[in-house]
């Protein structure tokens, strides 16, 4: 049976609204960073997975594997607490920022790894051959298709990673739904605080995929649709 | 025949009405269901916890058993955490919650508050050589306390009011991460409830630890909370809580769950609830 009886009192929100844009401000800043960093190492890590040295070879696929089969909610923990019972203590904020960079240099290591297969190795050869160094075809002639190619999974990703923020809560940081979850213990006006949250959430989404696909037009140049 | 069919119907109408009325309250239904779904929180010792065979125990356990029994009911016990109790509530999953609910009038504009049926002290634990005597000298040190919880709200209003900068405060998602982040140095202090405190000082890992100092002017008052319009239940409930006290449970649970301490007064000077 359905029975809805609930008053909806939202001027509790917006008396502290400023507050959840502050924590949302946290969570984009948080996720941003996270995925910069988290791109940056996966392009070592996915190069290392193929790479025959064993000594770049291990540490790459045992750091993807860690990523990617256990929970980011254990990962975050891990940075927190496990980290602490070394004497090692991370704030929440660099905490979490570390676990989501580990979790994100793992998927987008995979999801690169994959670009670089798409990319044919004559490729390399051609362009040894015409006296680029290694580093000068990764830079301008591998890399740049690669991007384009994962540039749709990546996006994927991001958002992944903007969600995923919400997980730091767990080890006390307030970023949106922390914020959200403190502020609605003040008033015990749960699902008009939550309600925004997620609002919130979606918008935050929508607004770093345009920021992407802005950066995407601009640095492919039309590549993507 | 055409009359007998009119009676029928209208005797089938009036049945009906019975049983479904719209005026059915909540209490109404607990009665009839022969059933009350309590809401305790188990991770709150000695109010709320598992004992040693993993069944839920404590002060609010008990509670709620003696509630369903005063009504003759059933007694479902739902546990959950302290977040999610006006959730539960207002989703219709629980009746009431029994978990230690502070009576805070931004709070009672949500949810329906009995009267208090105990009393806590907000109160601060460190090292035994922290050095922190006074509630003052938490100023620029390392503090946590459970998010969303009193200790962590009225920590930080103390904090504000003194202008301390809280840059070093910093929450944790439960007490028991709490109780971690102090015994990892994460935190110089942790603000919590003199009874967890003193529940902790008897696990041999907190030897080196102590209470300290009280948080000032407050005493954290706790209700039972039901749903904001149920009227007829907050009204039986403040009554079992008056009866509670009246019949020397409410003395015979404080020795059981806290020893030899002082019986709390629920009363304040110069006015009855």
């Amino acid at each position: 049976m359905f029975d809805f009886d609930y008053t909806f009192h939202w001027i509790t929100v917006w008396n502290v609204f400023p507050e959840m844009l502050s924590a949302a401000l946290v969570t984009i800043e948080v996720a941003v960073t996270s995925m910069i960093i988290g791109l940056i190492i996966a392009v070592f890590l996915s190069l290392g997975k193929d790479s025959k040295n064993e000594f770049y070879r291990t540490p790459s696929v045992i750091w993807i594997e860690i990523a990617r089969n256990t929970p980011a909610l254990f990962q975050i923990y891990m940075a927190y607490f496990g980290l602490g019972a070394f004497g090692i203590h991370l704030s929440p904020y660099i905490a979490v920022l570390a676990a989501l960079v580990f979790n994100n240099a793992g998927y987008l290591a995979e999801t690169l790894r994959g670009g670089f297969a798409a990319i044919p190795n004559t490729q390399m050869s051609a362009s040894r051959s015409l006296g680029m160094t290694q580093f000068q075809t990764y830079r301008h002639i591998i890399l740049p298709q690669v991007l384009r190619i994962v540039y749709h999974p990546m996006t994927n990703q991001m958002i992944w990673a903007i969600l995923m923020t919400s997980l730091g809560t767990l080890v006390g940081m307030l970023e949106l739904t922390g914020k959200t979850d403190q502020l609605q213990s003040l008033s015990f006006r749960t699902f008009e605080f939550y309600l925004v949250a997620a609002v919130m959430y979606f918008i935050i989404a929508k607004m770093v995929l345009l920021g992407s696909k802005l950066l995407a037009h601009k640095l492919f140049k039309g590549d993507i649709s | 025949m055409k009359l007998m069919r009119k009676l029928a119907f209208l005797a089938v109408a009036i049945l009906g009405l019975g049983t479904t009325g719209a005026s059915a309250d909540k209490l109404d239904k607990i009665l009839s269901k022969g059933k009350i779904r309590c809401g305790v929180v188990l991770d709150f010792p000695p109010m709320g916890y598992r004992d040693a065979k993993n069944k839920p125990a404590g002060f609010d356990v008990e509670y709620c058993k003696d509630l369903a029994k005063a009504l003759g009911v059933k007694l479902e016990l739902k546990s959950m955490s302290f977040a999610q109790r006006l959730p539960a509530l207002n989703a219709g999953k629980v009746d009431v919650v029994i978990g230690s609910t502070s009576d805070t009038l931004e709070r009672a504009k949500s949810a329906g508050f009995t009267m208090p049926y105990f009393v806590f002290k907000l109160q601060v634990m460190t090292k035994k050589d922290s050095g922190i005597k006074t509630f003052e000298d938490l100023k620029g040190k390392k503090v946590t306390a459970a998010l969303s919880t009193t200790p962590e709200t009225e920590f930080l209003k103390n904090a504000k009011s003194m202008g301390w900068d809280s840059a070093k405060y910093f929450s944790s998602k439960s007490e028991s991460d709490t109780h971690l982040a102090l015994l990892q140095g994460k935190a110089d202090a942790i603000v919590t409830t003199d009874t967890t405190i003193a529940e902790l000082l008897k696990l041999p890992k907190y030897k080196d630890y102590v209470a300290g100092p009280f948080v000032p002017n407050y005493d954290d008052f706790v209700s039972i909370i039901a749903k904001r319009t149920e009227y007829g239940l907050i009204n039986y409930m403040n009554l079992f809580i008056h009866q509670q006290v009246r019949t020397g449970r409410y003395k015979e649970l404080n020795k059981m769950f806290y020893g030899n301490s002082p019986v709390r007064q629920l009363t304040v000077d110069g006015i009855y609830y």
